[in-house]
């Protein structure tokens, strides 16, 4: 007797017990039932990369409200929306950026620029001018005079100094400020003449910016007009460790999460990391402006850091990677001089020569607003695609991600007419040609040098890394 | 400052910076717990559940614990562990699949299941089952049929014009046409909203309802229809010869291949890789794909025209039959094409061939189909006799044109002259479908979504190969090589060269690496070239040791004085040598079994 049995589906587990249920799923995993489940995934990572490209609208607004170029910003530390920032005018404005409007504003706080701005705690804030004065001010909507932010507003306090200060930085927790001038000043709150000046021996120079550290709050550090980076410790009043760069450095910032990790914006288009625990050599360059740096900020979470350039463009760095930053520019943003992290890290303020402050995403394709679960699930399976096809070649053109030069030669090539070094992203043209320029000159130079080491005794000239041409001396 | 930099040297010290280990190491590795800043942040965050692993890492993933970069290292074998606990997911899968397989068991050897015939089977199949048996009885023959890619729908279409496609399941008429010309194929898109029919001249399109869609005119006499659903390609060759592709989801003409071998009336897909198997009037099969002008294989198969192909799915492709007019079918192996693996001649002339899901395989003989299953017919076999029959059906309406196999169901669909005959075949489809590929029981939402999702993941036609997993995999050597050569040194400049190349000059390069693969080669080789560069190598390595003092203080003991002291140094070393020595050897003869994984591991080339 010949068994036999013949497959039948059932209907009634394969179709809905009742009208309106959803329709029960079958899976079945063997590989033979999925033909070209690679080709069709690395097709899914392209469309995602694509994705990204279309979305990538980073601009969301501009506050308006200066009339001169903003030469400072701070953010209010415990909260995601407040920014104070101050013009060359001798404007101080303290933005709601979500709401987008001013929760105060004061038309002439200092004659002539606002050098810097800081808040002292929830809600005042201290600014400098070079009118030689440091003022505390009140920012709530309505002060305890009844002021309203439109209203002129007087200073809580004034602090006269004796020359223009140039920036101005409030101890995390006491309650003192150190102000840069020729010299480096520190103030108490509670008086009115600096209780203590901070400067290296032997140096004559002005200070353009001073940070103190996060971590240890009495470090301070500043850069002055003489190339210089020094670090204080305000409790034994003397500065510790300064060195002499190439170029000067137009500003600074302290990592987040890591302490002993400073970052300085250089006018030689670079921007540098120090771990100022071994000052000789840079721990990284960040080389992609080409023009002077001006102002450069951390991301909170210590992985990102902003810059904005004398190129007028804003750009976006990976921590430790220091190529190939994200680049943010629009026709009417002229150079850019102040740049800020909000403290979510999901935005990036922008303040440039033309009065305003622009709103970027910190990453440009995010959807803003309120995801429902399974685009969320969309969003983080187009991600992890992304991540996994990254060698391939033709999904890094697109997205211009991570290591280029290894993984890439060795992956697959699929189309032909790849050269894995075409910048695809736009920039606009002075930026695109001063590139070119300076991509030239540094070559130019590099033959030269590499003729002239040909030419002279064998081992006579050896080239000198990168990093060990940005410190010139190390003094303590 | 000082508690500064002594906060940041509990984090991470200064001199862990740039540290090139050479991997001789053996002090013992910080733990978890004494980890600064995981304990810093541990009372305040909690991992994303992401993050969070759902299992304790399988035993069998690789370790790679003796990486030094501790970033790479991490990444590493979150892979691995990741990689092990997907296999071991799906594995677990296999147990979710919930139908069985049909068949035909014997009990005792003088019980044949060919003497078996459709209404014993239908008796003893269900009442589901039972409905795939069907006649259908149409003027106009022969008939050509195809089943959708879900096995829900089927499209028949019969030498004098008459087309009709229908739901065979419910008995649900689509369409039905009389086209009035000579029609010789069908094949639905997609899905079964659309279908195009090989006319007398062209091909053309229809829409599920029967109205003409699009006249493709460059498709000129076309005989055989293939529609390649991944990459919405529809296929067509004709009397002219020429293979087009055109893109169904664009319109465009995407290539046209001239075969240069006459009038075509055979073709069949390989559904794993999307390649294109023709069969000609000489005797020759060939292999095309898009990007290629000429066929990717070329195999003179049979003594005289080639009349039936089939490539079977259930070993990936791996095998293709062919039947010819010289009364023989053959079984090939599709990654060696150095002569058939199996031949028979088929009694009564042959025709058409059919690989099911399952594998297996339908051979039209002359006024009977016959049925084959699976291993006999893909083991090596050298004498010319059939393989044991599985199964055979007697029609008697000569000629039988086409034989289909419906997806996961147990029917095999013959075309006659006077129409078509559905018969069982138990243990022919496969029994488990996928709903994400292809649903028999999808509603109209799900297969609008499907459509839409399938256009999304459409694949480019010039990614069609012999070889489907070239995607994502290494890139053949390059021919370009920028290795610093002892000749060649001064031709690249020192900066132009890539990075690793610079390091290795530098002698800066972390080779700790490659050296093991290197040592296993040279284990392997028998050159004597290598040989002696070994020997080389292992010269200027002695000079300086690890036991240089030792070796210094031998040297100066070297006199005629024994002192049992340098003696039992020189037996120390020679014991340490000779265990060397044997590691060395034990590591020769077991090959690369003991050689630790290495993250370099994926870029071995396979040859």
């Amino acid at each position: 007797m010949v068994k036999i049995s013949v497959l039948q589906h059932a209907p009634s587990t394969h179709l809905p017990a009742r009208p309106g249920d959803p329709t029960p799923t079958s899976r079945n995993l063997d590989p033979l039932m999925h033909p070209f489940a690679r080709a069709r995934e690395r097709t899914r990572a392209l469309n995602a990369v694509k994705m990204e490209r279309i979305f990538a609208k980073p601009f969301i607004a501009a506050l308006e409200g200066h009339v001169d170029a903003v030469e400072t910003m701070a953010r209010k530390p415990g909260t995601l929306n407040v920014v104070a920032s101050g013009s060359w005018d001798g404007g101080m404005i303290v933005h709601d950026i979500s709401l987008r409007r001013h929760i105060l504003r004061v038309d002439e706080a200092h004659k002539g620029k606002i050098s810097g701005v800081c808040f002292a705690d929830e809600d005042r804030l201290l600014t400098c001018g070079v009118d030689r004065n440091v003022k505390l001010w009140d920012t709530r909507e309505v002060d305890e005079n009844g002021a309203g932010p439109s209203d002129v507003r007087k200073p809580l306090n004034v602090f006269p100094g004796k020359s223009a200060f140039n920036s101005i930085d409030h101890h995390r927790t006491d309650p003192i400020f150190a102000t840069a001038s020729n010299i480096v000043q520190i103030w108490d709150e509670t008086k009115s003449a600096p209780i203590s000046n901070l400067s290296f021996p032997t140096s004559i120079e002005t200070i353009s910016a001073i940070k103190f550290n996060l971590s240890e709050s009495s470090v301070l550090a500043s850069i002055g007009s003489d190339r210089t980076f020094t670090l204080y410790d305000i409790r034994t009043g003397k500065a510790e460790r300064r060195i002499v760069m190439q170029m000067r450095s137009n500003a600074l910032s302290w990592s987040p999460t890591f302490p002993t990790t400073i970052l300085l914006a250089s006018e030689d288009h670079n921007l540098y990391t120090f771990d100022i625990r071994s000052l000789k050599t840079p721990s990284q360059i960040y080389k992609a402006h080409v023009a002077a740096v001006m102002s450069c900020d951390w991301s909170p979470t210590g992985h990102q850091f902003v810059s904005g350039g004398w190129d007028r463009t804003v750009r976006i760095w990976q921590e430790g990677r220091g190529t190939a930053p994200e680049v943010y520019h629009t026709k009417r943003m002229q150079r850019v001089t102040s740049t800020l992290f909000t403290s979510d890290a999901k935005y990036v303020l922008s303040g440039s020569d033309d009065g305003n402050i622009r709103i970027w995403k910190a990453r440009a394709h995010e959807k803003l607003g309120i995801l429902d679960s399974r685009e969320r699930a969309a969003i983080e399976y187009r991600e992890s695609l992304k991540q996994k096809w990254k060698t391939d070649a033709q999904v890094n053109k697109i997205s211009r991600s991570d290591f280029l030069s290894l993984f890439a030669s060795v992956y697959i090539v699929a189309d032909r007419q790849l050269s894995s070094l075409s910048r695809t992203r736009h920039i606009p043209k002075p930026v695109h040609k001063a590139g070119q320029l300076k991509r030239t000159m540094l070559e130019a130079q590099r033959v030269k040098e590499e003729r002239r080491r040909k030419h002279t005794r064998a081992g006579e000239s050896k080239p000198t890394a990168e990093k060990r041409k940005v410190v010139i001396a190390e003094q303590s | 400052m000082d508690s500064l930099i002594a906060k940041a040297d509990s984090l991470r010290p200064v001199s862990k910076r740039r540290k090139l280990d050479n991997g001789s190491s053996s002090k013992p590795k910080p733990s978890g717990s004494d980890d600064h800043t995981l304990h810093s942040i541990n009372q305040h965050t909690a991992v994303p559940k992401s993050l969070r692993p759902t299992s304790p890492p399988p035993e069998n993933a690789k370790s790679y614990s003796h990486i030094q970069n501790p970033k790479l290292r991490q990444k590493l074998t979150r892979e691995s562990a990741h990689a092990a606990r997907a296999k071991a997911l799906v594995q677990d899968a296999e147990l979710l699949l919930q139908e069985d397989a049909g068949g035909m068991q014997v009990e005792g050897e003088m019980e044949k299941t060919w003497r078996v015939g459709q209404d014993e089977v239908v008796k003893a199949s269900g009442q589901e089952a039972a409905k795939g048996r069907k006649e259908w009885t149409l003027d106009g023959g022969p008939y050509r049929s195809r089943y959708t890619r879900n096995g829900r729908h089927l499209a028949v279409v019969g030498k004098k014009g008459h087309v009709a496609t229908f739901d065979w399941q419910t008995g649900t008429l689509h369409s039905e046409l009389q086209l009035q010309e000579t029609c010789r194929d069908i094949t639905f898109l997609h899905d079964h909203s659309h279908y195009a029919v090989a006319q007398k001249k062209y091909v053309f399109i229809y829409d599920r309802d029967g109205v003409e869609l699009h006249r493709l005119k460059s498709h000129i006499e076309p005989t055989r229809l293939e529609f390649l659903p991944y990459h919405w390609l529809l296929a067509s060759v004709g009397n002219t010869g020429y293979l087009k592709y055109q893109d169904t989801s664009t319109g465009q003409l995407v290539v046209e291949h001239r075969t240069k071998l006459g009038a075509c009336t055979t073709m069949a897909q390989n559904h794993h890789n999307a390649v294109i198997h023709l069969g000609h009037q000489n005797g020759t099969v060939t292999l095309w794909t898009p990007n290629l002008p000429h066929p990717a294989v070329q195999l003179l198969a049979h003594l005289g025209p080639v009349v039936g192909l089939s490539v079977d799915p259930s070993t990936g492709g791996r095998y293709m039959a062919t039947s010819g007019q010289d009364g023989l079918v053959k079984v090939w192996d599709c990654r060696n094409w150095k002569g058939a693996v199996r031949t028979w001649q088929a009694r009564g002339g042959v025709g058409e061939v059919e690989w099911s899901q399952r594998g297996a395989l339908a051979v039209a003989s002359g006024g009977s189909v016959n049925v084959y299953t699976k291993p006999s017919i893909q083991t090596p076999f050298a004498p010319v006799t059939p393989p044991p029959l599985y199964l055979t059906h007697p029609i008697p309406h000569r000629p039988l044109t086409s034989l289909r196999f419906c997806p996961f169901n147990d029917i095999l669909t013959i075309g006659h002259n006077a129409g078509l005959s559905s018969i069982l075949v138990p243990g022919s489809g496969e029994p488990n479908f996928d709903s994400s590929e292809a649903d028999p029981f999808e509603n109209k939402k799900q297969r609008r979504e499907r459509e839409v999702k399938s256009l999304l993941d459409k694949i480019q036609p010039d990614m069609i190969s012999v070889d489907p997993d070239f995607v994502g995999s290494l890139a053949p050597e390059p021919k370009l090589s920028t290795a610093v050569t002892e000749n060649a040194k001064n031709e690249i400049p020192f900066a132009r060269l890539p990075r690793y190349e610079r390091l290795r000059v530098q002698g800066k390069a972390d080779e700790t690496e490659m050296m093991s693969a290197d040592e296993a080669e040279n284990a392997e080789g028998d050159d004597d070239e290598k040989k002696t560069k070994g020997k080389e190598e292992k010269e200027k390595r002695k000079m300086r040791g690890k036991n240089k003092s030792l070796k210094r203080y031998l040297r100066k003991q070297r006199k005629n004085v024994i002192d049992p002291r340098a003696v039992a140094v020189r037996e120390k070393l020679a014991k340490q040598r000779e265990e060397r020595e044997k590691r060395r050897k034990a590591e020769a003869q077991g090959g690369e079994g003991e050689r630790k994984p290495s993250a370099l591991d994926r870029f071995k080339r396979a040859s």
